[in-house]
């Protein structure tokens, strides 16, 4: 395998997702959702409309099932600075993990299924190029675009709730925090490229996009389960939580691009009729 | 398209793209069969073919749509695996050598399978790379070059979508050939194509075969492009080969002996009797409509003066003869109906 030609299948790919629009719009669409709406809403709804600011009740409801080192945080703070901070900080952090994991899904999927289904994939499989060559520039493709949006969308997040909650905290910039840089630089690419991993070589398997797709979106599940965890109060993710699944999530990812080197035969994609 | 441009273009040696001898032994086949067998499931698609194809010949793949052509060409490039038998190309066996032996093909598949979103210049460019081409300039005169031959280097910057079936036909064997192997398999070269172009493949098919020595597998319906160009043909049916040999040896084959049609200002029994004296004619049939006489031989080339000899000597008029010789399409359309299975 050589590093040149996993970039060649990297490039040829970029080229085509660059101008295809129906790839391109959930890559941009769920990282602005998340990134400039979600704290807009957040930070501004309650100053704009009283009826939506917290009371002392549906706070405490809230913090019941909080660790004590973030209660202590928020233990100076008023009714509404403790749930924006809780929000933008806490609940809202999970949702970090889902966008690259989104933004990959469309590409992952499209990645040999697509191919298959647009009939251009037999010439790419006559060609010298090895099938791990092929497969991890398949992965690439799918890999970098997400960081990047994942890294963008938290430099536009962090700006926007800074700028949005700065009169309302006296000037306390809230993030990046180390939480935050864990998951954003550690948790969210390893675990991308877990999903990554497993939606290309499924893409291999199966008969079109569509179907690849669906299966991959079973692979969200696990993601939006930590979501409801933190938002529930039933897991909290905590730097050392964060760091223990970077890892564990590393290991899986070695076995995952192992499994799906070994598993992605140019034999068994074109003996399947489309 | 002048055969001067055909020169110009393949004036360079073939390229030596990881493409070595293993065994430093000269090639006497470029591609050898033994009992291939593909099966998918219960269904055999292609049934113990054994063939050998010597280096410069082009090679026919005949047969109707199913006869397993396609999946003997995919087994050939290493798309899929046989299920028995074993084949070497261009020396590579393609179970142990695979890399070795897509470096050594250049592939025209069912489909022009090219990238719709990318421009020509960009699909090409791509292939080449990926085929090893790793100089920048290397590809881009290569490219510019066989773009130029198919007249293609003005829409180079244009996306492929936009291109009609025939010029996506072109683009596909510049792909095919743009780094310069030794054996193509070409699946259907001229579908689609109009005459002009279709002659134009054809012509770049033979002058590859000629002057550079690459070997060309070439599956076809058309039993023209089988006519003009193959050395050998194999018709296959149901996975199997039916028969193997020259188009001028399966029209033989099939259609048995060649017919001489003379046309004679009239006939008479004397004429008659003169032809079959001659020790030549098998048959002599004639249509005193048109006073015509068809008659049939062992073999045209020496029979053909004896009997008009005889017909002259028996003071018969003659106003034209032909030999008539049956089509390759003919010879097919027999085979295939003749097939027992």
């Amino acid at each position: 395998m050589t590093l040149r030609k996993v970039w060649l299948v990297f490039r040829k790919d970029w080229l085509e997702i660059r101008r295809n629009w129906q790839i391109l719009m959930p890559i941009v669409a769920v990282p602005i959702f998340v990134s400039v709406l979600l704290p807009t809403v957040i930070v501004l709804l309650p100053n704009l409309t009283p009826s939506t600011a917290v009371s002392a009740q549906n706070l405490e409801s809230i913090m019941k099932n909080l660790p004590s080192n973030v209660l202590n945080e928020i233990s100076t703070f008023t009714a509404q600075q403790a749930l924006i901070y809780l929000l933008t900080l806490y609940f809202l952090a999970p949702l970090f993990l889902v966008i690259p994991v989104m933004a990959s899904s469309v590409i992952a999927s499209d990645s040999f299924a697509g191919e298959k289904e647009r009939k251009t994939l037999e010439a790419l499989l006559a060609t010298p190029l090895s099938d791990a060559e092929l497969f991890i520039g398949k992965v690439l493709v799918a890999f970098i675009p997400a960081v990047i949006i994942t890294f963008a969308s938290f430099a536009v997040y962090s700006t926007m709730v800074d700028v949005l909650a700065l009169p309302l905290f006296s000037g306390k910039i809230l993030l990046p925090n180390t939480i935050w840089m864990i998951m954003i630089f550690g948790l969210s690419p390893i675990l991308s490229l877990t999903s990554i991993g497993l939606t290309v070589t499924i893409s291999a398997k199966v008969k079109g996009f569509r179907e690849a797709q669906q299966i991959s979106v079973i692979l969200l599940a696990p993601i939006l389960a930590l979501v409801f965890g933190q938002v529930s109060g039933t897991l909290f993710l905590g730097p050392s939580i964060l760091l223990a699944l970077t890892g564990a999530f590393a290991l899986v990812d070695l076995l995952v691009f192992y499994a799906g080197v070994k598993a992605f035969k140019r034999e068994e994609i074109l003996s399947k009729p489309t | 398209m002048s055969l001067n441009k055909v020169a110009t273009l393949l004036n360079q040696p073939a390229q030596t793209l990881g493409y070595t001898n293993p065994l430093g032994l000269s090639r006497m086949f470029s591609i050898v069969t033994e009992g291939l067998t593909r099966k998918f499931n219960a269904f055999t698609a292609v049934n113990h073919l054994s063939l050998e194809i010597s280096e410069g010949e082009v090679f026919g793949l005949l047969g109707p749509n199913g006869a397993g052509k396609t999946t003997t060409l995919r087994m050939l490039a290493c798309l899929i695996s046989p299920t028995e038998g074993s084949a070497t190309i261009a020396g590579y066996d393609i179970r142990s050598e695979p890399l070795k032996v897509r470096q050594s093909v250049g592939i025209l598949t069912e489909n022009p399978s090219l990238y719709e979103r990318l421009t020509a210049y960009e699909n090409m460019d791509f292939f080449a790379e990926a085929y090893g081409l790793t100089e920048s300039s290397e590809r881009h005169s290569r490219i510019k070059e066989l773009l130029e031959f198919f007249e293609l280097w003005d829409r180079r910057n244009d996306k492929v979508a936009t291109f009609s079936k025939g010029m996506k036909q072109k683009l596909a064997i510049v792909r095919a050939t743009v780094h310069n192997p030794p054996i193509l398999f070409l699946d259907e070269p001229t579908a689609g194509l109009d005459p002009e172009s279709a002659k134009e493949i054809r012509d770049l098919m033979a002058s590859l075969s000629q002057h550079e020595k690459r070997t060309i597998l070439l599956c076809t319906h058309h039993l023209e492009d089988a006519e003009k160009l193959c050395n050998r043909v194999t018709i296959m049916s149901k996975g199997k080969t039916v028969i193997i040999g020259t188009p001028e040896e399966l029209r033989e084959e099939t259609t048995g002996q060649p017919t001489i049609h003379i046309i004679l200002r009239a006939i008479n029994k004397k004429i008659i009797d003169a032809i079959e004296r001659s020790g030549h004619a098998k048959t002599v049939t004639t249509n005193a409509a048109d006073s015509s006489l068809a008659v049939t031989v062992d073999d045209a080339k020496t029979a053909t003066p004896e009997i008009i000899r005889s017909i002259v000597h028996a003071e018969g008029s003659i106003l034209s003869v032909n030999i008539l010789r049956p089509s390759l399409e003919e010879a097919y359309l027999k085979l295939i109906r003749e097939d027992p299975k």
